[in-house]
């Protein structure tokens, strides 16, 4: 909770400033560009009230702790929750933003802003949605049945996957919906094309999540012999941290390279095919760091 | 609270093994397809240059999809935009049918979502060797060297996984997070909301998603 509070606040705080910018700006416009500023909000909160749901559950359900696998399943649970809320947090904020900073300038399209900023932000909680399918596949199935040696290290592995796996998706998926948003107060006609490849541009940058996600839900499902030696249980640990942390840099970057197709468009949408190709061939090169460390991780769960 | 993760399935002993029916799932896309054969009926049935209210729905719709395939694809989009209009038209009426009580998404079952996304990929990599012939495109795997070409495979899989998987956790997820809050709530006050966020909304976009990457996978490989 404490974690995924962190990101919604950056989200929201920059939401604010730069609603605020844009009031200064324009300041006839302020009732539509304070109701935007709200809604972006509400928005990016949502990703830590997820957080304060799993939050609720652990603090005011009564586990019957029969196993230290069951112990590892609710911790990782919380981690899972509380760093996948980051990215989400962080990326809501910055359509919010963009949306205000447009309607500064142009307030007549206060209307299409704000529904392309909630598609963006909307599909910016999908890595979020993630975290918290795991948290709660975590906190409510039966892992008595486990054994202890590698079934802890593999349900806090299923947690740090998706978990850390989320920021990324979430802060590029954020950028992308950023720059659509800004194509759209710079050139209004571009409206259709430029939602499109927001929405394309967005789902490609959350593959990272998704394979974050694969390798959460193998870490969970697969059931492991019971060893006494320690080299498996750090193996899938290992393999979930492999996982998490691999896929937060293409995530940003795919992000960035999306957001750089969306800007392209609003600029000139005569180009639509070529641009949405060549951003989909860079997509899939700064995605291929992401498919690295998937096989590596599947390696150690499947070969050690 | 325990209806979480159950799967109602039936399970039939067969030459020594065992074959797994999901009954609820099949049973919901039934439904759907019967619902969208019935849509389709009433459609056609007395097209007229002055159109009904259902052949004018249908209308719009087919205009916006073979509209968005003819951007994607050229003068390709005549064979491929029937697919991709009864993709999007299933996707979109699995999301929005948990709406009914006591119907369930069939896209909440991960096998709906990757028996679909199986069949993008073999339908866009038929398309490819069609288009290219199969020298080039077995060269492209050997890209930038030929020593890539495990990997560019696996990038290949990885997009299946990833295009299932975006669906299926999206509804999964709504329809869990419905169920845990409304369960805590006692469906006091959020449901509604809630109903109308994740099941109207993010089914919307998330049909919308799928239907646009198994497209533009087609044409990655076509052009």
């Amino acid at each position: 909770m404490g974690v995924g509070a962190i990101g919604a606040a950056i989200g929201e705080g920059y939401t604010a400033a730069e609603a605020n910018l844009a009031i200064s700006r324009n300041t006839k416009s302020a009732g539509d560009i304070f109701k935007s500023m709200l809604i972006g909000q509400a928005i990016a909160e949502s990703a830590s009230i997820f957080a304060l749901v799993i939050a609720m559950i652990l603090l005011f359900t009564k586990f019957s702790a029969t196993s230290y696998v069951t112990v590892c399943a609710i911790f990782a649970a919380g981690l899972s929750m509380g760093f996948g809320a980051i990215g989400s947090g962080i990326g809501a904020g910055f359509p919010a933003g963009a949306a205000c900073t447009g309607m500064s300038r142009q307030p007549a399209l206060s209307g299409k802003l704000t529904t392309n900023m909630l598609i963006g932000s909307a599909v910016c909680q999908t890595p979020s949605i993630f975290a918290l399918v795991v948290s709660f596949i975590l906190i409510f199935t039966d892992f008595s049945g486990y054994p202890v040696s590698p079934g802890c290290a593999a349900v806090l592995g299923a947690g740090l996957a998706i978990g850390l796996g989320a920021i990324g998706s979430g802060i590029g998926g954020g950028v992308v919906a950023e720059s659509s948003c800004n194509g759209i107060a710079r050139q209004p006609l571009t409206i259709t094309p430029v939602t499109n490849v927001m929405l394309l541009g967005q789902a490609i940058a959350q593959t990272p999540a998704i394979l974050g996600l694969l390798i959460s839900f193998i870490l969970i499902y697969k059931g492991f012999p019971a060893t006494d030696s320690i080299a498996p249980s750090m193996a899938l640990l290992g393999a979930g941290i492999c996982m998490g942390v691999g896929a937060i840099g293409p995530g940003i970057g795919e992000g960035i390279a999306s957001s750089g197709g969306v800007k392209a468009i609003a600029r000139n949408q005569e180009v639509v095919g070529v641009i949405t190709r060549s951003m989909l061939v860079g997509m899939a090169v700064a995605e291929s760091t992401a498919i690295y460390s998937m096989v590596i991780a599947l390696v150690m769960i499947f070969v050690a | 609270m325990h209806e979480l993760g159950r799967i109602h399935q039936l399970i039939i002993p067969f030459m020594g093994r065992e074959i797994i029916f999901n009954i609820e799932a099949m049973l919901m896309t039934w439904i759907v397809i019967t619902g969208l054969l019935f849509f389709g009926f009433f459609a056609t049935r007395k097209a007229s240059r002055l159109p009904g209210s259902v052949q004018i729905l249908g209308e719009i719709f087919v205009k916006m999809i073979y509209d968005l395939t003819k951007d994607a694809l050229g003068e390709r989009s005549k064979t491929y935009a029937p697919l991709i209009c009864a993709l999007f038209m299933f996707l979109l009426t699995c999301n929005w049918i948990g709406l009914f009580p006591h119907l369930h998404e069939p896209t909440k079952d991960l096998n709906t979502p990757l028996s679909l996304g199986i069949m993008g990929f073999f339908i866009a990599h038929y398309a490819g060797i069609r288009a290219k012939g199969i020298g080039a495109y077995l060269k492209e795997y050997c890209e930038p060297i030929f020593l890539m070409a495990p990997l560019n495979v696996i990038g290949e899989l990885a997009k299946v996984v990833s295009i299932s998987f975006r669906l299926f956790g999206n509804i999964m997820g709504g329809s869990i997070i419905i169920l845990v809050v409304s369960y805590l709530t006692y469906s006091i006050m959020l449901p509604p909301f809630l109903n109308f966020f994740f099941v109207i909304f993010i089914g919307a976009i998330q049909a919308f998603v799928f239907t646009m990457l198994t497209l533009v996978y087609i044409s990655v490989q076509v052009n």
